[in-house]
């Protein structure tokens, strides 16, 4: 479903954050990417959700080749397939959480109906209805975390790409967002999870971890 | 059309307006502000246009005024039958009028002496069948300075001798209210030459009718010729005389015009130089979610058209307000040369659809650019580098 083939990524001559990966990711597949701050793995989600180019190789989804895409097709596929969870959790601060969440919704104009169904469902789905009209910036991590999560949803995306998502989170609010990793899981998304947080290696739904170490792929 | 508008796109837009609702706010009464300075100067200015015109206009061809010691002096009427045999010329009226000033007050009035089944350039004037030995017309303009004095009933005039003539304020005022007649009286010839010491047969100039305008000029020389110590104006000089006060007056608001777009270019510049980093992360967000860089730039449109269209309504609305409700205070000042001694000429509605135009596109369009501009250059960069 997803192939990286002989990508390289620098951001400036001296800075290259891969080095001729090769990987591919299977539809419905949960993958954890490890490795230590610098290793490359967010730039794999970032080419993945075409927020970058490469500087070579190509990025394929679906058959289709992402890297090669005009911006404009870019943002239409990021928009109909990727649901992506940052480590800041990149939320209007100033925006009450269904109004963030709604957000990726806006430039289609869908009916009041069809927007309503949709928010209510991901509140529902990740436990944050009674904050609908909060402000973000009134959010404990968690919840900010949590309206995030259903932010990356409300497209109801195939893939669902987090980068370390847990990095700004105790123990006991990264286990609830394992649990919902295991809630989307079970409706058959493909997830990529980049992070080292040592909670993610053992669990029993993911089912591989890549370690990636200075720009390459290790396993 | 309405189909086409995204109206959540346009609710985000309204929001966003709010999120900074005080620069916003501090940009609108900016622009509102200019605009309405920039409107004011127009509106006046096309207004003081019209009048002139108006009077030019009514103005008779060829105006002959006496000279003494390079001075304008009383003319004798007997030079009429002079000039009326000169080939071209249709008609010749003697003029007797001048101007008061009434220290009380600090304003000047015009007195205009009329004779029975005489034709008058100005068509007020002509209006007027019949006007007593003991009384004059006025406008209201001149009633309003007289009634501050408690003038109600009649006026003395101080005469050339320093002895005084009562003459009834009569109640037929004289309604229209333009430049010409703000500070008219109009009374009989007789009464005239009595206040300003004229003898019998003086006036105070000649006005020439000329039959073929294009012999204007010509006709014009002629009267010089033969009549060597007067001062012949023709109309096409006088509109250029009116021309030069009115250009040294815009003159003085092209400086406030640039000042006033020196200003709205800061504005402008400082929005142009770039977003600060929420904004640029914003709409790394909104593109990392999928967002197009056309949906990016069509909330940045209607920002600006928001923005723009209001303070351009606003600072219209003010225009308005400022000129013809509270008579443009101190820029009326401004423009009159002689204002502290006219009374209240009220400014004719004159808004031409050009003036709004140049007014809109000195604005909108160019707030709208400079909305979009530094929004589109974020916004067609990577998602990934502008929210680092």
């Amino acid at each position: 479903m997803i192939k990286l083939i002989n990508i390289s990524k620098n951001y400036d001559k001296n800075v290259m954050a891969l080095k001729d990966v090769s990987i591919e990711f299977k539809e419905g597949e949960l993958i954890v990417l490890k490795g230590v701050s610098g290793s490359g793995k967010s730039s794999i989600l970032s080419l993945i959700a075409g927020l970058s180019k490469p500087t070579s190789g190509e990025v394929v989804v679906d058959d289709k080749k992402i890297s090669k895409l005009a911006d404009h097709f870019v943002s239409v596929y990021r928009r109909e397939n990727i649901g992506f969870v940052f480590q800041k959790y990149n939320l209007i601060n100033t925006l009450s959480v269904s109004e963030n969440i709604l957000l990726p919704l806006v430039p289609l104009n869908l009916s009041k109906d069809e927007r309503e169904k949709r928010l209510s469902s991901v509140l529902k789905l990740f436990n944050i209805e009674s904050k609908r009209d909060t402000v973000v910036k009134n959010l404990s991590g968690g919840e900010q975390q949590r309206t995030a999560i259903a932010r990356a949803n409300i497209n109801e995306p195939k893939i669902i790409l987090a980068d370390e998502p847990t990095a700004n989170l105790d123990e006991k609010l990264s286990l609830e967002f394992i649990e919902m990793l295991r809630e989307l899981k079970s409706k058959n998304r493909t997830i990529i999870v980049a992070t080292h947080d040592p909670l993610f290696f053992n669990l029993d739904f993911v089912d591989r971890v890549v370690e990636v170490s200075s720009g390459e792929i290790l396993s | 059309m309405v189909g086409k508008i995204n109206f959540y796109l346009l609710e985000y837009t309204l929001k966003y307006i709010l999120r900074y609702k005080y620069k916003n706010l501090f940009i609108a009464i900016v622009m509102s502000l200019l605009v309405a300075l920039l409107a004011s100067t127009l509106f006046i200015s096309n207004a003081m246009k019209d009048e002139y015109n108006a009077i030019l206009d009514n103005y008779p061809d060829i105006i002959i005024t006496n000279q003494k010691a390079m001075r304008d002096s009383t003319i004798d009427e007997s030079v009429i039958d002079t000039v009326l045999a000169i080939k071209g010329v249709s008609r010749v009226v003697a003029r007797v009028w001048g101007e008061y000033y009434f220290a009380n007050a600090d304003k000047k009035f015009t007195l205009v002496g009329i004779a029975q089944f005489q034709e008058y350039s100005n068509p007020t004037l002509n209006d007027i069948s019949h006007i007593s030995d003991t009384s004059m017309l006025i406008s209201s303009g001149v009633y309003e300075v007289l009634k501050s004095s408690y003038y109600v009933d009649y006026f003395n005039f101080i005469k050339a001798d320093g002895t005084l003539k009562k003459l009834n304020l009569d109640r037929n005022f004289i309604t229209s209210n333009t430049l010409e007649n703000s500070s008219l009286i109009v009374m009989s010839e007789e009464n005239v030459k009595d206040i300003f010491d004229y003898k019998e047969s003086e006036a105070t100039d000649l006005s020439v009718s000329v039959a073929n305008e294009n012999e204007v000029a010509f006709i014009a020389a002629k009267i010089n010729t033969i009549l060597p110590n007067t001062k012949v104006t023709v109309k096409d000089d006088l509109r250029v005389k009116y021309e030069n006060i009115y250009n040294l007056r815009s003159g003085f608001f092209l400086t406030i015009f640039i000042i006033s777009f020196f200003t709205f270019f800061i504005i402008i510049y400082d929005k142009v130089s770039g977003l600060n980093s929420e904004q640029k992360r914003e709409i790394g967000i909104l593109k990392a979610i999928g967002w197009r860089v056309g949906d990016v730039l069509n909330s940045k449109l209607y920002e600006g058209l928001i923005i723009s269209l209001f303070s351009y309504v606003l600072g219209v609305l003010l225009a308005f307000i400022y000129v013809y409700v509270l008579d443009a205070p101190l820029l009326k000042k401004i423009f009159l040369n002689n204002y502290d001694l006219m009374n209240d000429f009220v400014i004719h509605f004159s808004v031409d659809y050009e003036t709004l135009a140049l007014l809109f596109f000195l604005s909108v369009p160019i707030y709208i650019a400079a909305t979009i501009i530094p929004s589109w250059r974020v916004a067609t960069l990577e998602a990934d580098e502008v929210m680092r």
